[in-house]
């Protein structure tokens, strides 16, 4: 471990040692993990992607989601039912004054789009992401159990999905026609994908017909929010880096990347860390790409060739 | 070879080992993983050459020395490791719900073209001598031929990829994924799989001579590290190791299987060559010994793999079994007929006699059970069909 980063966690440990619960913001650091392991009043998600993660070690007492089955709808292309989100947290004891923290591989990507799917199911602010997710935690050398925690089942009951959190195709096709004006979107692929050179990221297969970006969105890769280590650049970084990009919080903002985890990333950075007006285009470009008859800004002119 | 030297070129090994580990453990993160691989993958090299653990040798000592030895060993490395596996199975899934599987386990599908692929395996490591494991641990032997089936196994990968899409298309997209645990339970699919096992190990028994009893060692530390270093290692022994070795391999990072890397940098030339079709359906889904095309020269198989032949060429040297052999053109060509076969049948069937005869039975996978049968089937009629041949 480099000295700065040494230092930054001595920093973090020194700040983080206030009493247990007092976690204000959107954030909580591994040390304030570490110490609210017992706590009965926080339960800790994680959401990895990769097979196996979970089971091999994870924080203790940790609950898992997966991913493809517990967030989405498996069969309709769509996030999770109401029902099936309320069976979630009751099979894992969430209570009404629960602190829910979440966390994951994959740079906290999935973890994000979980906490997106809590908050679209009005779970608020008692929604925590674990700042650095996975990785920090095993960088850090933290402690890793593979026991699967049982918790006594609680009967919640979540309000009905907020479509405020979420745009919709038609939402962005307003904004990409010059209906709607006033709304920006930001798009959070490489800039590769953006310019429309590739049509998908390396090791990933194509899964839109066509290249390029939704017209009038900018281009702000999901990497430039965070620091080395993974963790959120300061509320002031992430307000001066988008500032550059012209998105200042005066106006109403759609993220959107290629599935729509990676922009649930961003959304988080936006929504919860500078309070700003988000949604998030869930379709994304796997949905937009692929839409007949709309325009589509292609800066680099890559035809699809069906190869 | 001195003894000077048999004890300072293992020494250098291990200490060439060590270090490596360290430093990779010592990068964290997912560097971790890559030392204990690469550790895990020198016990088992270790193990494997000390008690000459080869399913197509063992095979062959019961079928025509009439020695059961060796089977045992086999036997008691499945029985080992499916206590392991189901040890850590109840941990992770406690209950075996029908929709689950546990986590990156060898639980393949049950198909025409698994029997297929297992007898062409079979057949394939009659003629080429041993099976690919058996292969990779020879090369620390010193034995050249092996590089042939290795390289054999290379082209037959190659093959497999090439009939693939068709093999999926007729039979293996509704080829049924069957895990006992979801039909027995935990204990259902333990106690019939223990019992099958016994089963087996009583056949060979019935089969085989009495073997001659061990000679006594006698007491005090030479005989001791002969034993250790150079007399073979008692087969259960090294049996239940293997079983052990495999249980850690899953519990930390994936189950054991030595075709991985192999079949991945098959399938990156062939694909870099273009002969390759630009979809293999599903092929990346299965569970099994996987082969997508990773960023990185070495996978973590890579490194179990790397590890395993170091492990082995330090525990010949020790043992003074290491000896350079230049194959014979029979040999050779054998061994790339054979090493074809074995490559082109662990790519359809998604593993060998490791990923899915071991890990596969292992973790309860009826797929396994589908390998052996088939695979020894074939092997048998092969070594009698060369036994004829040669008479």
């Amino acid at each position: 471990m480099s000295l700065k980063s040494w230092l930054g966690g001595a920093v973090l440990a020194l700040s983080a040692s206030v009493p247990a619960l007092a976690a204000d913001g959107p954030l909580v650091s591994a040390d304030w993990v570490q110490k609210n392991l017992d706590n009965p009043k926080v339960r800790i998600f994680e959401v990895s992607v990769d097979p196996g993660v979970y089971e091999r070690g994870h924080i203790p007492g940790a609950v898992n989601i997966r991913w493809h089955t517990d967030l989405v709808d498996p069969v309709r292309r769509d996030i999770a039912s109401e029902e099936n989100f309320e069976k979630l947290l009751g099979a894992a004891g969430v209570d009404k004054d629960t602190t829910i923290v979440l966390y994951g591989d994959n740079n906290n990507w999935f973890a994000a789009w979980g906490a997106w799917i809590f908050d679209v199911y009005g779970q608020g602010d008692r929604v925590k992401l674990l700042d650095g997710g996975r990785k920090l935690w095993e960088a850090k050398g933290l402690p890793l159990d593979s026991s699967v925690p049982s918790h006594k089942e609680t009967k919640v009951d979540v309000p009905a999905a907020d479509t405020s959190l979420r745009a919709r195709f038609p939402d962005v096709l307003k904004v990409a026609e010059g209906e709607d004006k006033a709304t920006k979107l930001v798009d959070i692929r490489g800039p590769k994908e953006f310019s429309g050179e590739i049509l998908a990221p390396e090791g990933i297969k194509e899964l839109s017909v066509r290249a390029g970006h939704i017209p009038t969105a900018v281009n702000f890769p999901w990497g430039k929010a965070v620091n080395e280590d993974g963790t959120f650049k300061s509320k002031e970084d992430l307000q001066k880096a988008f500032a550059e990009i012209g998105i200042d919080g005066k106006q109403p903002v759609i993220t959107y990347c290629r599935i729509g985890e990676r922009s649930s990333h961003t959304w988080f950075a936006l929504a919860k860390i500078l309070g700003y007006d988000v949604k998030n285009y869930d379709g994304s470009w796997t949905e937009y790409g692929n839409a007949v008859g709309v325009p589509i800004t292609n800066l680099a002119g890559t035809v699809w060739q069906g190869k | 070879m001195s003894l000077p030297l048999r004890i300072l070129l293992p020494g250098l090994l291990f200490g060439g080992l060590a270090f490596l580990a360290l430093r990779m453990d010592a990068e964290g993160g997912p560097s971790r993983q890559l030392a204990f691989a690469l550790l895990t993958g020198a016990a088992l090299g270790i193990v494997l050459q000390r008690a000459r653990f080869c399913f197509l040798c063992n095979l062959r000592d019961l079928v025509e020395a009439r020695d059961p030895r060796g089977v045992l060993s086999i036997l008691a490395a499945l029985a080992a490791g499916l206590v392991g596996y189901f040890v850590i199975f109840g941990m992770w899934l406690p209950v075996p719900a029908a929709d689950r599987l546990p986590p990156t386990a060898h639980i393949g599908p049950v198909s025409a073209a698994l029997a297929i692929g297992a007898l062409a395996f079979g057949v394939g490591m009659a003629i080429a001598g041993s099976c690919i494991s058996a292969h990779i641990y020879r090369l620390g032997e010193g034995n050249l031929a092996s590089v042939f089936a290795l390289g054999g196994a290379f082209i037959g990968f190659i093959l497999g990829f090439l009939s693939w899409n068709n093999l999926f298309l007729a039979d293996l997209a509704t080829g049924p994924v069957i895990w006992l645990p979801h039909h027995l339970g935990y204990a259902g699919a333990l106690a019939v799989s223990l019992t099958a096992l016994a089963a087996l190990a009583l056949l060979a028994l019935w089969y085989g001579r009495a073997t001659p009893a061990q000679p006594v060692h006698q007491a005090g530390a030479g005989a001791a590290l002969k034993s250790l270093l150079v007399t073979r290692w008692p087969p259960i022994v090294g049996g239940v190791l293997v079983g052990v070795i495999g249980t850690f391999a899953y519990l930390r990072f994936a189950p054991l299987g030595v075709t991985s890397q192999l079949g991945s940098w098959a399938r990156k030339a062939a694909s870099n060559a273009q002969v390759l079709p630009d979809t293999l359906y599903s092929l990346d889904t299965f569970r099994g010994c996987a082969t997508a095309i990773g960023e990185a020269l070495l996978s973590p198989n890579g490194y179990l793999i790397s590890g395993l032949v170091l492990g082995s060429l330090a525990a010949a040297l020790a043992s003074g079994q290491f000896a350079l052999a230049v194959p014979s053109l029979g040999q050779i060509a054998r061994n790339v007929v054979g090493g074809i076969l074995m490559g082109w049948g662990a790519m359809i069937a998604l593993g060998c006699t490791i990923g899915v005869l071991l890990s596969g039975i292992q973790a309860g996978a009826l797929a396994g059970w589908v390998f052996l049968v088939v695979c020894t089937t074939g092997a048998v009629i092969t070594l009698f069909v060369r036994r004829r041949l040669s008479a």
